[in-house]
């Protein structure tokens, strides 16, 4: 009898996983394509029907792409624009969330209630101002324009998430530093933020990606070719490499790479981060 | 005594806060209070490095209203916006009932689906231009599956491109959905299911009258968000057809951008943005409403326990 029921147990996961599997189909193509596609030939990427297995595996792709002049400055800009851009949001974003977290002040309400409207605000509505802005403070065409304005998106984003974390460390641990000598400042430094290692590492991760992806502000603030993150160069090569799609897709998985080493990495934190913030900028 | 150690904790609140929040002012809140009062004035590139930038009153609003680019825009978003979150909402649901069960591939695969959401949305935009491109792998296989005649001119056709587009978004949408709704589905203790199918309610029972009612606030709150985040939808329509053709995937926040920015009209691309602004204002406040208290409140403690 329980044999039976074990066995009609397992088939029905089966099943399951076999469900599952089916429709995951039509999410991860997407992706195999692409991959696929950067490692065909010219003759294989203009061939009717399309080839689901490539003939010929070539990394010349990869070759010419890294050897254009371009590539490896446009990866330097990107790496350049998200890692400020992480750097500024982090260390204003944190003490502000432990800020709203832990003291009593007033205005607070208010204070959080500007965070999460902000974070719902889209950026084609600062566009406008932003460059007139930047324009009189000499600001377009360098890199604090995009850093700037990806911390915005990143800023709300990580104090929303971030106050819960810290609301969970109890007081006393505060106190019994402070009893130790620190003041609230190096408690904040020594005790708290070692605490919130976790809720850390999301904010890091977020604000990162939150930059590296950008596109919308590098092509309206800078125009200079040298000042281009990757993303704004990919969009440039439509044109330069028409319909040569194993080019553009080759120099995709390139813009890719960084994200995928997160994702392998840092998936948890990724998952917690989109869970409690549930934003997508 | 207590008012003085009152004020010296305000004081180091400020210090934690401010610093942030100055920032956001200076970048988020003037620049919306200068684009107000830009919408109402003449504001070209030429006036604006002359300097005789004129007051136009509702000038521009009339202007934009009485365009019919931007009627087509607005339509275009709202299509756009509902027919995103109708196709990623059910699909991303079902998705969650899917991955809820348990076996042995549902944490991996569902993790894995999340990349969608990380990978640049210019790299997803080209990925389907290139997919849905009229020798592309999507009409190879319809042809070879004999569901249409010829190939679809996916994101060159008037007809079809703003539905092209809408499948890119929706790849994104669904593993988003998915992933909130799943985090509601865990929530619902199982017991109940168990003392529910005792009693004899069926599946689509137990689905309307316990999975349902249980999710309500995160059904909401995925829904607010995915209309808010699908309606200013930017990046990936202006990279796969740039609002074309002839105007059939325009989106207010590409009107917005196209007038500032290549027609250097910035009194309209300020107006545009702003009448995107209060449409998303007025769904962005049923959303506040909802999470606001919740977040507001600092009494409530194992609400947020998410982590």
């Amino acid at each position: 009898m329980i044999r039976i029921r074990i066995k009609k147990r397992s088939s029905k996961k089966i099943l399951l996983t076999l469900v599952a599997i089916l429709v995951s189909i039509p999410m991860i193509f997407p992706l195999y394509w692409i991959l696929i596609s950067s490692l065909k030939t010219d003759a294989e990427i203009f061939a009717t029907p399309q080839t689901f297995f490539p003939h010929h595996i070539i990394f010349d792709n990869y070759i010419e792409q890294l050897q254009a002049a371009g590539t490896l400055q446009a990866f330097f800009n990107s790496l350049l624009i998200a890692g400020g851009s992480m750097i500024l949001s982090v260390s204003l974003a944190v003490p502000c969330a432990y800020g709203l977290a832990k003291f009593r002040m007033y205005g607070k309400g208010v204070f959080i209630m500007t965070f999460l409207v902000t974070q719902m605000l889209p950026s084609s509505l600062v566009l406008t101002p932003l460059f007139l802005t930047y324009n009189k403070l000499n600001l377009l065409n360098t890199y604090w324009a995009p850093i700037l304005s990806t911390a915005t998106i990143s800023i709300p984003f990580v104090v929303l998430v971030l106050r819960p974390i810290f609301r969970e460390i109890p007081g006393e641990i505060e106190e019994a530093a402070r009893i130790d000598g620190c003041n609230r400042f190096t408690a904040f430094f020594r005790i708290i933020l070692p605490l919130g290692k976790s809720g850390l590492v999301t904010a890091m991760t977020f604000s990162f990606i939150y930059g590296w992806n950008d596109l919308i502000y590098s092509i309206t603030f800078n125009s200079l070719e040298i000042l281009r993150p990757m993303t704004a160069a990919i969009y440039n090569y439509i044109d330069l490499y028409g319909t040569r799609w194993n080019m553009i897709m080759a120099y995709g998985i390139i813009l890719v790479i960084p994200i995928v080493i997160i994702f392998v990495f840092l998936q948890k934190y990724v998952v917690d981060g989109l869970i409690s913030g549930s934003v997508k900028g | 005594m207590k008012g003085k150690e009152k004020f010296r904790e305000m004081l180091y609140g400020y210090c934690f806060t401010l610093p942030a929040l100055l920032f956001m002012i200076g970048l988020i809140g003037y620049p919306i209070i200068y684009n107000v009062v830009i919408s109402f004035q003449d504001m070209t590139v030429q006036s604006f490095n002359m300097g005789n930038i004129s007051f136009a009153g509702i000038d521009n609003y009339k202007q934009i209203l009485s365009d019919p680019v931007f009627g087509i825009s607005f339509k275009n978003t709202v299509l756009f916006t509902v027919a995103c979150i109708v196709i990623q909402f059910s699909i991303g649901f079902a998705l969650a009932i899917l991955f809820s069960r348990d076996f042995r591939l549902a944490k991996p695969l569902r993790g894995f689906l999340i990349i969608s959401w990380m990978i640049p949305t210019t790299v997803t935009a080209l990925m389907f231009k290139y997919i849905l491109s009229a020798d592309g792998i999507l009409n190879d296989l319809l042809l070879h599956l004999r569901l249409t005649r010829g190939p679809v001119g996916w994101l060159i056709s008037e007809k079809t491109a703003i539905w092209g587009t809408i499948i890119a978004n929706v790849w994104v949408g669904i593993p988003f959905n998915m992933l909130l709704l799943s985090t509601g589905l865990c929530n619902i203790s199982q017991d109940i299911y168990e003392s529910a199918s005792i009693d004899g309610a069926k599946a689509f029972q137990r689905f309307f009258y316990i999975t349902l009612p249980m999710m309500k606030q995160s059904i909401l709150s995925v829904l607010v968000l995915g209309v808010v985040y699908t309606f200013k939808v930017f990046d990936l329509i202006y990279v796969m057809t740039g609002g074309g053709p002839v105007n059939a995937t325009e989106v207010l926040s590409l009107y917005s951008y196209r007038n500032s920015f290549k027609y250097y009209n910035f009194g309209i691309g300020a107006a545009g943005a702003n009448i995107l602004f209060v449409c998303l204002f007025l769904v962005g406040l049923i959303y506040l409403r909802m999470i606001g208290k919740e977040e507001l409140n600092d009494t409530d403690k194992d609400k947020k326990k998410k982590f």
